[in-house]
């Protein structure tokens, strides 16, 4: 394995989907796992669909990885048809031990990169994904801390200043990391708000909630109002103790 | 990740020149791979394949045979109902050591065309596209007798009866449906089913109290063979169509999640669950008016067994409950039979055409209309018993032949079989199965008999014209 952290980049190849301008160049440094899924309903076999679909499908892939590997992205890929989006992601996922999924919408070049900063936990894989993929890169990057009420500005200051540490060790320069805290806003909201003048956001993967069943995780519900491309670094996975 | 490697080589070509589909690569708990990794997710838990298993099964045994089948055999037709459960069980745990070995689409016919060679599996795989079809028509008919039940109910006259016009109402309907609807029909099978057990275990529960006496004084006690012994059989052979839906499960093996594990229990489990409930249904049913009554009252006796126990609310229950599950019994058929289409275009024996995936839609159109036009014919012919003894002689060939593939499969153990889950009582099991399954057919009437070997005549004849060139055996 390279030190390049592997991003999934799921694409619903046959309904139109692409890989939009500017993600390959965002991913140069990355190690692409490229999805590409079809949904189909549950009257039909996948196999019945991959008999008519698979050769389509795979010119789209051919293009799409030389796409990124023109940009500098190692990819590994896999088609896959399937009757559930989601639990083919989450085991593409699992499978491939991805860092991060890619929502992936257009974006320029990137030069301002907004990094979510929730808590301690899970803190080193998100550095990971912002030291790999922006670290040999000219881009600034922001860390964003939403404090809340029973936050003192002494603990926020330790939270940040760990991840400006973690950074620097893996080789992303001071100078263009700057940090930003702001209180008593309801967290979604405020990274939505933050993020806009940015070209791309760095968030955790929440854990499911009430809320997330009713709303949605709120990693999708700030792509959705992002509208540019989000990174959503993906829990530790818990080891199968089959394996 | 436990991978198994599938090594089987298909070859040949058909009449139009197209030649089976490759084969994967290997099968893992929630995918199949083929080549240039190309995957298949498996999405079935075993909620769902139970539920596929059950929801097929159920429509038949309890909302339509209680009538006939107490009519043919008396008290004894709960023997009826057991001895058709134990021949399930009997084919069920051969077809689940298969299955495992093979989790692919196709069910019974991938294990005998691979096992034994494509005449076999021609025979068989043509067949159970013709049995899902019979089967589909006779829920559709016990359908249309609810829906009229709730005319009568209703108290709307009409002059005609309504049931054959209702089950090819319904039956256009499902197939419009299954072409056209992208709305997630798994996850409303699973509710129907939920609701039906909970409906049944709670009538029942109150009809078995009953019967034993706790509400004022038992019922009178019948002789048990009340019209001799040999009815018990006959009346199994009619009724064994209460028992085809486990096979479906392998239909979508495909699709099933940890195949190793759920396979067997969802076959397995859906089997003994709907015969503890026909036999106690049957009981109930004929504890509380006698086999002779409950005769008249034809394809929907329930409904006036739940009317006896518990009045007009029982009696709409009851009709509530009948025609979901018969609804949802011809559903699950047509959804298999175009499973089973599939899975024959795969392999070359039908036209790659017919399992053509509609574009508009994503579902296959061709698939579905090949099974539900020709179920529009036979649901016109009304035939309840008739369409019922051919859906099961064309399923009972199946089985019997799976446990033959089975026996073949195991004596010549070729590299690429390797079970995760092995029948218990190798080779008695089996081979008893086998046995019991070709003798059912013997107590059929004569006419199901004659269209069941007409059907397999033709099968082999098309396979012998269309494909006769296609190998699809597994190397030895």
């Amino acid at each position: 394995m390279t030190d390049r952290p592997s991003i999934l980049v799921p694409i619903r190849v046959l309904e139109g989907e692409s890989v939009p301008e500017g993600v390959p160049d965002l991913l140069a440094h990355a190690h692409v796992v490229l999805l590409g899924y079809h949904v189909i309903p549950e009257q039909t076999a996948p196999g019945q669909a991959q008999m008519q679909f698979e050769d389509r499908a795979t010119e789209r892939l051919d293009e799409y990885e030389v796409i990124f590997e023109e940009a500098g992205a190692t990819v590994e890929r896999r088609l896959v048809f399937t009757h559930d989006g989601q639990k083919t992601i989450d085991r593409t996922i699992t499978e491939h031990d991805c860092l991060a999924v890619l929502v992936p919408n257009a974006s320029g070049p990137v030069e301002d990169v907004l990094v979510a900063v929730r808590g301690a936990v899970g803190i080193d894989r998100l550095a990971r994904v912002v030291a790999g993929l922006f670290g040999e890169t000219d881009a600034s990057v922001t860390l964003y801390h939403v404090a809340e009420s029973d936050e003192t500005d002494e603990d926020v200051g330790t939270l940040l200043d760990g991840m400006v540490g973690r950074l620097e060790d893996q080789g992303v320069d001071a100078s263009r990391i700057e940090t930003r805290v702001d209180r008593d806003q309801e967290t979604l909201d405020a990274i939505v708000d933050a993020a806009d003048p940015f070209d791309v956001v760095v968030m955790g993967e929440s854990d499911p909630s009430l809320a997330t069943f009713v709303f949605g995780m709120p990693a999708d519900q700030v792509a959705d109002r992002f509208l540019g491309p989000v990174l959503v670094v993906q829990r530790e996975p818990s080891r199968d103790p089959e394996e | 990740m436990a991978e198994q490697p599938v090594d089987v080589e298909p070859g040949g070509q058909n009449v139009a020149g197209e030649t089976p589909a490759a084969e994967p690569e290997a099968v893992t708990d929630d995918t199949t791979v083929h080549d240039d990794d190309v995957e298949l997710e498996r999405t079935i838990g075993l909620v769902g394949g139970l539920a596929i298993g059950i929801g097929t099964m159920i429509g038949a045994g309890i909302f339509v045979f209680p009538g006939l089948a107490a009519s043919n055999a008396g008290l004894a037709a709960t023997l009826s109902f057991a001895i058709g459960g134990l021949i399930a069980l009997l084919v069920a745990l051969p077809t689940s050591e298969l299955a495992t070995a093979m989790p692919r689409s196709g069910g019974g016919y991938y294990f005998i065309s691979r096992g034994m060679g494509t005449a076999y599996g021609a025979i068989v795989g043509l067949g159970l596209w013709l049995g899902l079809m019979f089967a589909s028509a006779f829920y559709l008919v016990g359908l249309g007798h609810y829906a009229s039940a709730v005319f009568g109910e209703l108290g709307v006259g009409l002059p005609f009866s309504p049931v054959i016009g209702i089950g090819l109402l319904f039956g256009a309907a499902l197939t419009a449906l299954s072409i056209g609807g992208t709305e997630n029909t798994a996850k409303l099978q699973n509710v129907v089913v939920g609701i039906l057990l909970v409906v049944l275990t709670l009538f029942l529960s109150y009809g078995v109290l009953d019967a034993v006496g706790v509400f004022g004084g038992a019922s009178a006690p019948e002789q048990f063979f009340s019209r001799g012994y040999f009815p018990v059989l006959t009346t199994a052979a009619l009724v064994f169509t209460s028992y085809l839906g486990f096979a479906q499960v392998a239909t979508v093996a495909g699709e099933i999640k940890q195949p190793g594990r759920n396979l067997p229990l969802a076959m397995v489990g859906s089997v003994l669950i709907v015969t503890v409930f026909y036999v106690v249904t049957i009981f109930v049913a004929t504890s509380a008016f006698g086999a002779d009554r409950l005769g008249q009252f034809g394809e929907t006796a329930m409904v006036e067994v739940a009317r006896d126990f518990l009045g007009l609310p029982g009696a709409v229950a009851i009709l509530g409950a009948g025609l979901l599950a018969t609804f949802s019994s011809a559903n699950a058929s047509i959804l298999s039979a175009s499973r089973a289409v599939y899975a024959l275009s795969r392999d070359a024996l039908l036209p790659r055409k017919a399992s053509e995936v509609n574009l508009r839609y994503g579902t296959p159109h061709v698939a579905l209309l090949a099974a539900g036009g020709p179920i529009l014919v036979l649901v016109a012919t009304g035939q309840v018993e008739l369409l019922a003894e051919v859906a099961s002689f064309l399923h009972l060939i199946m089985y019997g032949l799976m446990c033959v593939a089975l026996i073949v499969l195991r004596r010549r153990n070729p590299e690429w079989y390797s079970p995760s889950y092995r029948v218990p009582g190798y080779p008695v099991v089996p081979a008893v199965g086998a046995l019991a399954s070709f003798g059912l057919i013997a107590f059929m009437q004569p006419a199901s008999i004659g269209i069941g070997i007409v059907v397999m005549l033709v099968s082999y004849l098309w396979y012998r014209y269309y494909a006769g060139d296609v190998t699809l055996k597994g190397d030895i």
